[in-house]
């Protein structure tokens, strides 16, 4: 099984998976924090944190995930009160309204949770939400083996820029 | 003594051309063996051979004669090779990112086994710069694998990173795919998630025919599994009749000469699309 090691994060690829651990470089004085996609499909080189470029290239038996890392402002709040990521999803977990690109037939769902001190959130999608029983069990193989590492420098403690054009929390897109 | 000093003197002469020549000759096989594309130059030299060489693959006396032929679809690599295989590649990127490429799916994904260092590999990644250029059939994703960071120097192959091109440096990969040296290729059928065709080229148009030929194999069966007269169930003199009724409906009577193809292009047209596909 391919195993991606980077930035803190470990997921072992279950068949049929690929994906990518990265930073995205940094624009003025923002602030970059790790972003991990999985795909069923050939990942394009260019794909939005979560997802713009990819999810419209899915067929009905695919699926995207994506983990995204913000910034230590977050940790402690309200939104990430939940302690780890989830492991076991469930298919009623995934509505066709919990998407950040409305995509026919596509189903989706969004976790924010802390794991190991760093704040996240889970998004996945499906290419089909009528066929998101048989889908489900591959996005558990997925998550259910991906591994967080606590930050080797606090998260507080991170060098992170004062510049008024800052905004707070990771960007969008 | 005079005559002494002269014999010396052209002594040492006629040995410094012996030596010259030797070195020179020296020097044109080191240039053929780089021409045959046999790795010599890899960037970690000694390294690179023991490693290959704990495959059962090496680039020595041995490694010259089994690459001969640039490129073919089942090149006469070792026979205990398992060249069918085609297991996910996983690594770092240049820039520290982790990257894993799956080769399912619907495309076909080319392999290129490259070296930042081996001279023949020079010109690939120059190619592949303008990797949009390179005439590859539609539905081909390209994907260059180097050595690790253990064995290559990440910041070499950011140098020479095609832009817009996934570059995996993985050691295992190399091994998992028994590559003998570098520049090596290898295409996977992501629909059969197996190797069709793998080799060493010297130039980019070699690669390019590679996958011309691994699709234009693949398209006659999509053909045959898409006719009416497979999906009916029909064999032998009947399917054949029932091709003929066909071809005759669609106007190709006997001796039409697109039943007579000469090259590629005569089937599949100059920019690879398929001609007077139906359906």
């Amino acid at each position: 099984m391919a195993l991606l090691r980077a930035h803190g994060i470990e997921a072992p690829l279950p068949g049929g998976f690929e994906g990518r651990i990265f930073v995205r470089s940094v624009i003025g004085n923002e602030v970059t924090y790790p972003v991990a996609h999985f795909a069923t499909f050939a990942l394009p080189a260019d794909v939005g944190d979560f997802g713009s470029g990819a999810v419209n290239l899915m067929g009905p038996n695919d699926i995207f995930a994506s983990l995204f890392e913000y910034g230590p402002e977050s940790i402690g709040t309200a939104l990430f009160s939940r302690q780890g990521m989830p492991r076991s999803l469930t298919a009623d977990d995934f509505r066709p309204y919990v998407l950040r690109r409305g995509l026919g037939g596509q189903s989706g769902t969004q976790w924010f949770f802390t794991d190991s001190g760093r704040p996240f959130t889970l998004y996945v999608v499906l290419g089909s939400h009528t066929r998101r029983s048989a889908l489900v069990p591959r996005v558990n193989d997925l998550v259910g083996s991906i591994g967080i590492s606590a930050p080797t420098v606090p998260l507080t403690a991170r060098s992170v820029p004062t510049g008024p054009t800052m905004a707070p929390g990771a960007r969008w897109n | 003594m005079v005559a002494l000093a002269v014999v010396l003197s052209t002594v040492v002469l006629l040995l410094g051309i012996l030596v010259a020549g030797l070195l020179r000759s020296h020097a044109d096989i080191l240039k053929s063996l780089h021409e045959l594309g046999v790795g010599v130059g890899e960037p970690s030299g000694t390294e690179d051979l023991a490693h290959d060489h704990r495959h059962g693959t090496a680039n020595g006396p041995d490694g010259v004669g089994l690459h001969q032929v640039p490129i073919a679809l089942g090149p006469p690599l070792p026979g205990e090779r398992n060249s069918t295989s085609a297991p996910a590649v996983a690594g770092v990127t240049p820039t520290g990112d982790a990257l894993g490429v799956s080769m399912e799916g619907e495309h076909l994904t080319l392999l290129a086994f490259l070296s930042s260092g081996c001279a023949t590999c020079a010109g690939f990644w120059d190619a592949l710069q303008r990797h949009d250029q390179l005439g590859l059939p539609a539905h081909t994703r390209l994907v260059v694998v180097t050595k690790g960071p253990d064995l290559e120097i990440p910041a070499e192959v950011a140098t020479q990173a095609p832009v817009g091109l996934p570059v995996v440096m993985s050691t295992e990969a190399w091994g998992d795919y028994e590559i003998p040296g570098s520049p090596f290729f290898v295409l996977v059928d992501g629909r059969s998630g197996r190797r069709i065709g793998e080799g060493v080229a010297n130039q980019v148009h070699q690669v390019v025919e590679l996958v011309r030929r691994a699709e234009a194999d693949g398209r006659p069966f999509d053909l045959v599994t898409q006719s009416r007269a497979h999906a009916e169930g029909l064999d032998g003199p009947e399917r054949e009749l029932a091709n003929d009724r066909e071809l005759l409906a669609a106007g190709i009577l006997p001796g039409d000469p697109s039943l007579y193809p000469r090259s590629l292009a005569d089937l599949y047209g100059p920019d690879g699309a398929p001609l007077g596909r139906a359906g």
